[in-house]
């Protein structure tokens, strides 16, 4: 019996009437409607399936039926299948089941669809505003049909977050919003007890641009890919060819062979510079500079390889809906064969130099831990997943462009730290390197753009995962008129990883914080100011810099410098 | 095991050197594709806006000032150089120079102003073909399209430094349940 006559049988018999349909069209995803008392039911029964959870979608259907929809999307690993959950809630009482209580990682998505639509989530155990400034004011959601594009309302002085309550006996410091162990805004409360974290909550978001408002409202389709890679200055081809893939699927066109390797290699150029960027930052967190130094010297190679073939050392605009803007030549090809060649060469040598460094062991063994489980429930993806043992990829689990011909491992380690994050990611640079060489062997000749003819028809679903260097993005677009998307919601991989990083500072050293961060590769560095409440007594007090210099001189005893000077 | 390392780092660091370009003094040469400042050709621009329709950052403008005469205005300050205006432009009336040292303290240097005298049809008013499977009908899809430079206005502005002038022009931003 097939997965998807298995689930139907099984959400009919659980939920009689509340399931509305069961879509038979497309053979890759299977689009599930089901009433809105039934989606808690529904999704316990898709992940008792077998179903990982990916991430929740929210749109505005007002003008239509009057209803905000909610979709809940789950990917079956073993058999190549998505599932989407479809729900609606009219707009006068928007209020569906939450399924956070199940599934933790749905807690984010559930909050942002709360801030930028409107729609609530009754059980939400922290039904707290997550992507909306504090001073945003009520009852106005952004991605709502209604609201233009370039609203800007009235800022207002006096409101701020409220952290979580701090476990008692512990003690807040802040990190962020601008600090320097954090290369983007955004703030971390930490409670510490010593030296030792028992706690934190994040406050984000501060960096939104509103990129999916601005896409849906303002250009057409073939332009969203250049903007989509400037959601992430790392990973900017998996966000364009993820988008492109969606709208492809949507629209039922087939793009030319060619152009599916060419997209192939870019993604594999991509994934070889992030991770030797990625190792660079790590060594800098844990104070190896060294590292730093001579893994971006070998990234450099590359960031000239990709200048000469697109035009620019990243956003490589090559991808389009309907294949890439540019072709390889014999002579580039070349080109690539030679720098692959040195890159290899180079990172063998700093592989043999790292791998037995006992300062390195220390810094990263047995550090970040969180179980097998833990990263199962919370859904984490990519390296940071494959070390904990989870064995995904989206490359061999939902091949996408050319990766069905490719051969290559996928490193799972078990050891469920910062090192095996390491190791994985070294590893998979030469499995890139691998993938590459493939490309080239293959590539097939022909065209290597194929132009839309036809309108896409409104009103169409799609989903499609692509697997960026630091794990799955996610992209599900909702065709719409005026040739360009109608909603289209871009799950990056930090999403659900960072989801648990509370959990992986859990009883950790504070000065492991930058380390742990950073293997989730979100971007973080070091201090500028520390302010220190003391939750017992009330007050609080600020660090200046001078003591601060004082107290990183005198951090010959570390566990005690901190503690002394909350008691001073 | 510590040592070995120490010793393997340290030949890592030396065989390659030191790889720091001397640039500005010593410049390498650029890449023959690369995507730099786009040049404007005047004489092959025919006017269509399809530059205009399709760029992604919205820099390029169009207005008619009269029926005879349409301006082009490309705003540098804004440009992502994507080239998808080079790509898009029938007529190839834009190339992308391989230029990238562009950055100035007068916004004016990296703006170009085309002011193009357009020929009408007799017939119907406008200034080119009006038949199927013209290319320029075919590329003037529903994208982006300012009519009106004074649009511009509406993008937000912001300064240095905090500025209550700028902040009391923003109460005068509409909401959607004002309108």
């Amino acid at each position: 019996m097939s997965k998807r006559k298995e689930l139907e049988a099984k959400l009919i018999a659980r939920l009689r009437d509340d399931v509305v349909c069961v879509e038979k069209t497309d053979p890759r995803t299977i689009f599930i409607d089901v009433k809105r008392a039934g989606i808690r039911e529904a999704s316990k029964i898709i992940t008792t399936a077998g179903a990982r959870y990916l991430c929740s979608v929210g749109y505005d259907n007002i003008e239509r039926d009057g209803t905000l929809g909610m979709i809940h999307t789950f990917a079956l690993d073993d058999s190549d299948q998505f599932v989407c959950c479809r729900t609606s809630a009219p707009v006068g009482d928007p209020v569906i089941e939450s399924i956070t209580p199940d599934l933790p990682s749905a807690g984010w998505s559930e909050r942002e669809v709360t801030d930028l639509l409107g729609l609530r989530f009754a059980g939400h155990p922290k039904p707290k505003k997550l992507v909306l400034a504090d001073d945003w004011p009520d009852g106005i959601y952004p991605l709502r049909k209604d609201v233009p594009h370039n609203f800007v309302p009235k800022g207002a002085e006096d409101v701020a977050y409220e952290l979580d309550e701090a476990p008692p006996g512990t003690k807040i410091v802040p990190v962020g919003p601008f600090h320097p162990s954090l290369h983007e805004p955004e703030h971390f409360a930490v409670y510490v007890d010593g030296e030792t974290i028992k706690g934190c909550d994040y406050r984000g978001f501060m960096t939104h641009r509103g990129i999916e408002k601005l896409c849906t409202t303002q250009i057409s389709y073939n332009e969203v890919p250049f903007i989509a890679e400037r959601i992430c200055g790392i990973c900017g081809s998996v966000h364009a060819t993820a988008f492109s893939q969606a709208v492809e699927s949507a629209a039922g066109l087939i793009i030319p062979r060619r152009a599916e390797f060419i997209r192939t290699m870019m993604l594999e150029f991509e994934r070889i510079h992030s991770n030797l960027l990625w190792l660079g930052v790590a060594g800098h967190l844990i104070g190896f500079d060294t590292v730093f130094m001579q893994a971006w010297r070998v990234r450099e190679q590359i960031m000239w390889l990709c200048e000469r073939l697109t035009g620019n050392r990243k956003t490589y605009g090559m991808i389009l809906v309907g294949g890439v803007r540019r072709d390889i030549t014999p002579e580039i090809a070349d080109d690539i064969r030679r720098v692959m060649k040195n890159i290899e060469d180079d990172l063998t040598i700093i592989h043999r130099a790292i791998e037995k460094d006992t300062s390195i062991h220390k810094r990263t063994k047995g550090v970040g831990t969180i179980t097998k489980q833990q990263a199962l429930d919370w859904s984490l993806v990519g390296p940071v997943a494959r070390a904990r043992g989870v064995d995904i990829d989206a490359r061999r689990d939902h091949p996408y462009a050319a990766y069905d011909e490719m051969k290559f491992e996928v490193p799972v380690l078990d050891s469920c730290d910062v090192w095996a994050t390491l190791v994985i990611r070294v590893v998979e640079t030469f499995e890139a390197i691998k993938i590459v060489r493939q490309c080239l062997d293959k590539m097939p000749g022909g065209e290597f753009f194929v132009e839309m003819k036809d309108k896409i028809p409104a009103q169409r679903h799609a989903i499609t995962v692509v697997e960026a260097p630091r794990g799955e993005s996610v992209h599900y677009v909702i065709t719409g008129e005026d040739n360009r998307p109608e909603r289209w919601r871009v799950r990056a991989p930090t999403f659900p990883n960072l989801q648990a990083v509370p959990l992986m500072l859990l009883d950790e050293q504070f000065g492991d914080f930058p380390i742990i961060m950073g293997s989730i590769d979100p971007c973080f560095s070091c201090t500028d100011r520390v302010a220190v409440v003391d939750l017992q007594t009330g007050q609080s007090s600020s660090i200046t810099k001078a003591e601060l210099d004082a107290l990183s001189r005198r951090a010959q005893s570390p566990s005690h410098s901190l503690q002394t000077m909350l008691r001073g | 095991m510590w040592l070995t390392s120490k010793i393997k780092q340290i030949l890592m660091v030396m065989k390659p050197g030191v790889v720091t370009l001397d640039y500005p003094n010593e410049r390498p040469p650029v890449p023959e594709n690369l995507r730099g400042q786009p040049v404007f050709d005047h004489q092959k621009c025919i006017g269509c806006g399809g530059c205009s329709d399709h760029c992604p950052a919205r820099c390029i403008l169009v207005r008619d000032v009269c029926q005879e005469l349409r301006v082009m205005l490309y705003d540098g300050g804004r440009c992502t150089y994507c080239g998808r205006c080079a790509d898009i432009c029938p007529e190839k009336a834009i190339t992308m120079s391989n230029s990238f040292e562009i950055a100035c303290d007068q916004k004016e240097d990296i703006t170009t102003r085309m002011e193009l005298f357009m020929m009408t049809c007799q017939r119907c008013g406008r200034c080119y073909e009006m038949e199927k499977t013209n290319a320029i009908d075919r590329i003037n899809l529903k994208g982006f399209r300012y009519d009106n430079l004074e649009q511009r206005a509406l993008i937000r502005k912001t300064s240095e430094t905090f500025d209550p002038a700028l902040l009391k022009e923003s109460d005068n931003y509409q909401r959607p349940s004002d309108k």
